[in-house]
């Protein structure tokens, strides 16, 4: 694959690291200065609410004084979302303009830093007590400009106060039916018990009982569908066989994979709006809140039968655990599928569209050659874990699917640089020894379940089993990893039409975002996950090869199966 | 980049079931499942680009 022109915004490895922006426009040409973080106000909105929910909890730790603070806040948070709600249906166009405007301001990250000083301030004054005087007074006003303070800071760091009062004059009166509306909102959720907060746990609050009933008679009832003998304590809330029966809680009555459904649904239609015919499609956000309801009674009731079938420590274990990531995965891939085919809910926009798609002989999807065989094993170790008690005996279906989707996809592999040199086996021997140390500096991590299911195994059983792990971690984890997060991920960050890129392109953030997400899933050992990701990040980069990463990555992974095998070290699998 | 921006903001609101120790979905499982779901949305939308 050649090199093509470097987008705006974006490095090589070879020339000086001026991430996000264009060799000077001094130089008279025709180049412009790109923002570092080019982000339109949607984008800049969900900054600004990551931001609210990470200093969400030190607020919550250290601030134990109201002063009406509370109420404000909530207040404050409907009056905004329903005024840019108002806002963006009254006057799209004005939106979408400003929007644009504000993609070319930079973020100030000096307000950013002010913002965290006067968040500092507002904490620390909150272990003040203050009392009727004077003093007590002055503290409180204080707190109050502290915090109000931290808001507006972070607020004009990410949306220009200009912008903002231009968004707010074009929207009109919005802004009165905003407030109105939010402190009738505020002043429901104060005098509704059911929504005050002090009873949102299902455990204890008893109006949500018809619900987890709901549940329970729905499992009653497909539970007489199969099995001849049925057991139903509605006080104990126990249902199953005389031979394995289960308790539902209320934390288990579906209420957790609901309320993920709702947040899934209500994003997506919101990001792809213009797909979709309003109102006719917001009838999805309730429907698919109420198949997941289903799903889960049926995952309860699937569960019940599995232990009634003799295998109770799989259907507490595994299928307890995955069960509701697997139809929660289930639901949200038909919503996003189905969505799209019924003419009722999509727009006329998509229509077309579709028709277009539909004349071209072929679909190209060079995504899915690099992110489809990682997807593989994501899903196969889903099910086979769904399938385990504690030890994941259907281990091997992971190196099956990993190997039949690469098979599938080697035409579009036969394009790619598979070369290697000297330096990735070298980067690969670093990240095991980084992994290794940051492993004795975490402590030992539990390794019983492994080694104690290999036990169990029979020999042919047992050694085929590590077989297919030691293979699987060293052929084909490595190369649908880094043909996910390092081939696809970093240029898909850097450019929509990644294709096109050259491989040696890229910006620090799509580095930072790819090895951060590498790591996150390694579970615990996070830290030493995005580390490597970094490490291999640089050697993929360097020469713009995904051999080098992959070579670098199996290298690593066949000395950590050299270190479980020969030292029995069964926490590193 | 719409996508990948859900998928940040998705993965960021789920997190919050870190927080609280429930069986329906288990947190521990978490990064994969919607690590799975990110990546077959990437894949559903990238098929109707071209």
């Amino acid at each position: 694959m050649g090199d093509t022109e470097q987008p705006p915004g974006v490095s090589t490895l070879n020339e000086p690291l001026v991430t996000g922006s264009l060799p000077d426009s001094s130089n008279n040409h025709s180049f412009t200065r790109i923002p570092v973080f080019s982000l339109s106000l949607p984008n800049r909105l969900i900054l600004f609410a990551l931001l609210f929910a990470a200093e969400w909890s030190p607020i919550t730790r250290w601030v134990h004084k109201g002063y009406g603070g509370g109420a404000l806040l909530q207040v404050a948070i409907a009056f905004s979302s329903l005024l840019l709600a108002l806002g963006y249906f009254r006057s799209k166009d004005a939106f979408q303009r400003i929007s644009n405007d504000i993609r070319k301001t930079p973020i100030r990250w000096g307000l950013l830093a002010l913002h965290l000083v006067a968040l500092a301030a507002f904490l620390g004054l909150s272990s003040f007590s203050s009392g009727n005087d004077l003093f007590g007074y002055a503290i409180a006003g204080l707190w109050y400009a502290t915090g109000a303070a931290a808001i507006v800071l972070a607020g004009w760091a990410l949306v220009p106060p200009a912008l903002a009062l231009d968004f707010i004059r074009t929207t009109g009166y919005a802004w009165v039916y905003a407030l109105g509306a939010a402190i009738l909102a505020w002043r429901a959720v104060v005098s509704t018990a059911l929504w005050n907060g002090a009873v949102w746990n299902p455990a204890i609050d008893l109006s949500w009982k018809p619900a987890t009933d709901l549940t329970f008679n729905l499992v009653k009832a497909m539970l007489h569908l199969c099995l001849s003998q049925v057991v139903a304590d509605r006080a104990t809330m126990t249902i199953g066989s005389p031979k394995f029966s289960v308790i539902i809680l209320p934390w288990c009555a579906g209420f957790e994979g609901t309320a993920l459904m709702l947040v899934f649904s209500v994003a997506w239609l919101a990001y792809f709006r213009r797909e979709f015919r309003f109102p006719h499609a917001l009838l999805l956000v309730p429907a698919g809140m109420v198949v997941i309801w289903l799903s889960n009674a049926l995952r309860i009731t699937a569960l019940i039968l599995i232990g009634v079938a003799g295998a109770p420590q799989v259907a507490e274990g595994g299928f307890h655990s995955q069960a509701g990531w697997i139809a929660f995965n289930c639901v949200a891939l038909s919503f996003a599928i189905l969505t799209r085919h019924m003419p009722w809910f999509a727009s006329n926009r998509l229509g077309s569209y579709r028709t277009e798609v539909a004349d071209t002989t072929a679909i190209h999807n060079p995504t899915a050659a690099y992110l489809t065989p990682f997807l593989a094993i994501l899903a196969t170790a889903m099910i086979s874990r769904a399938a385990s008690g504690s030890f994941e005996w259907l281990y091997p279906l992971r190196f099956v699917a990993a190997a039949a989707v690469l098979w599938f996809f080697r035409s579009k592999y036969l394009e790619l640089d598979w070369r290697f040199g000297g330096f990735s086996v070298m980067a690969g021997c670093a990240v095991f020894g980084l992994w290794l140390g940051l492993d004795f500096l975490a402590g030992a991590h539990s390794s019983s379940a492994l080694a104690a299911g290999l036990a169990t195994l029979p020999s042919p059983a047992r050694i085929t089993w590590l077989v297919f792990r030691t293979i699987a971690a060293v052929v084909t984890v490595p190369i649908a990893e880094e043909l996910a997060f390092r081939g696809f991920l970093i240029r898909r960050l850097t450019s929509a039409d990644f294709e096109s890129l050259s491989p040696r392109h890229f910006t620090y953030i799509a580095v930072l975002v790819s090895s951060v997400g590498f790591g996150l899933l390694h579970g615990d050992r996070w830290l030493a996950g995005t580390l490597a990701g970094l490490i291999y990040a640089v050697v993929f980069l360097r020469r713009g090869r995904i051999g080098d990463a992959v070579v670098a990555h199996a290298t690593t992974n066949a000395l950590l199966a050299a270190r479980v095998l020969l030292g029995g070290k069964w926490d590193l699998w | 980049m719409k996508l990948l921006g859900m998928a940040v903001m998705f993965v960021a609101v789920a997190s919050f079931a870190n927080a609280s120790v429930v069986p329906e979905i288990d947190p521990g499982s978490a990064g994969s499942a919607l690590a799975l779901l990110s990546g077959a949305l990437l894949v559903i939308r990238a098929s109707r680009k071209k």
